[in-house]
């Protein structure tokens, strides 16, 4: 199964180095989707059909904490697991987090595998499904392609 | 400003020029020639990017990047080569770069959480004079390849 996925974060260049880091990953993607804050994110969930969010929390207009909140609350929607790729790092708001549904967190600065580990297991654990982890010359020559 | 303060605000910045941009800038006490004129030429333009922080830790931080290292930043960020970008990624790369450094920083300072970050802000120096950055008092320096690199935390 191919995954679609929603990247929401106000950084242009930041959603350019997810959605690479989701590629070399070798998550099978079908669409990317993109939003610059929680209510761009609302709007494409309305009329698309997403398999994983990947979210910034510090945005302008709508934050992650309250688009989670939004996610959570409807019935079309809370079956999404909600991943958290933040500079927030307190232990507060991570529990806080926790208990509102997410299902994983990764701060930023990151590493690329820290990424990958969360989004494979996050994936495995919604889907109940194993998601094929490509061999090891491909996501090697893949990681020669990424920069970082 | 405490030791261990400094060395956090050291720490955070390292974490975030090594994770993300391959680059390992070098804590320094003072820029050498930075009284002469023209220290910092050809290469004067500079980006200011700045975040405010509310709460029980209030106050502002604004780096001050060389052109030079804001491209190269950019261009490591995104695993592209120069002519591949913009000014608005290079804005935006600058903004991150001082949302995360503060993010991870406020991670360690205030665990609690009830300091909020708001939303980074970066602009084009056409004209920048170290001469003033360097009379603050809540300032950091580093050394980069791309040259001395800023960073001025003021505490309201
Ligand atoms: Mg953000």
């Amino acid at each position: 199964m191919a995954f679609n996925i929603l990247v929401v974060d106000d950084s242009a260049t930041m959603r350019m180095v997810i959605k690479k880091t989701v590629e070399i990953s070798g998550v099978p993607v079908g669409h990317f989707f993109e939003a610059a804050h929680g209510k761009e994110a609302l709007e494409i969930l309305d009329n698309n059909w997403i398999d994983v969010l990947l979210s910034d929390i510090n945005m302008p207009v709508m934050n992650g904490i309250e688009l989670l909140a939004e996610i959570k609350n409807d019935e079309n929607l809370k079956r999404i697991p909600v991943i958290f790729i933040t500079t927030v790092a307190s232990d507060a708001r991570m529990e806080e987090a926790r208990r509102m549904g997410v299902a994983g967190y990764v701060t930023k600065p990151f590493q690329p595998e820290v990424i990958r580990g969360v989004l494979y297991k996050v994936l495995e654990d919604a889907y109940q499904q194993k998601v094929e982890v490509p061999t090891q010359s491909v996501a090697q020559e893949k990681d020669d392609d990424l920069d970082f | 400003m405490d030791d261990q303060f400094r060395s956090l605000v050291y720490r955070a910045c390292s974490a975030v020029f090594e994770t993300m941009f391959f680059l390992f800038p070098e804590p320094i006490d003072e820029i050498p020639g930075a009284g002469r004129r023209g220290a910092f030429a050809p290469n004067g333009a500079h980006i200011r990017a700045s975040i405010t922080c509310h709460g029980s830790s209030s106050g502002s931080f604004k780096f001050f990047i060389p052109r030079l290292l804001a491209v190269h930043i950019t261009t490591n960020f995104l695993g592209v080569s120069e002519q591949d970008i913009n000014e608005e990624q290079i804005l935006d790369t600058a903004k991150e770069t001082v949302n995360m450094v503060v993010g991870s920083l406020l991670g360690k300072i205030d665990p609690t959480g009830a300091t909020k970050l708001q939303i980074p802000e970066a602009t084009m120096l056409d004209n920048f004079s170290v001469t003033e950055v360097l009379k603050e008092k809540g300032l950091f320096l580093f050394n980069t390849d791309f040259g001395p690199l800023c960073l001025v935390y003021t505490q309201q």
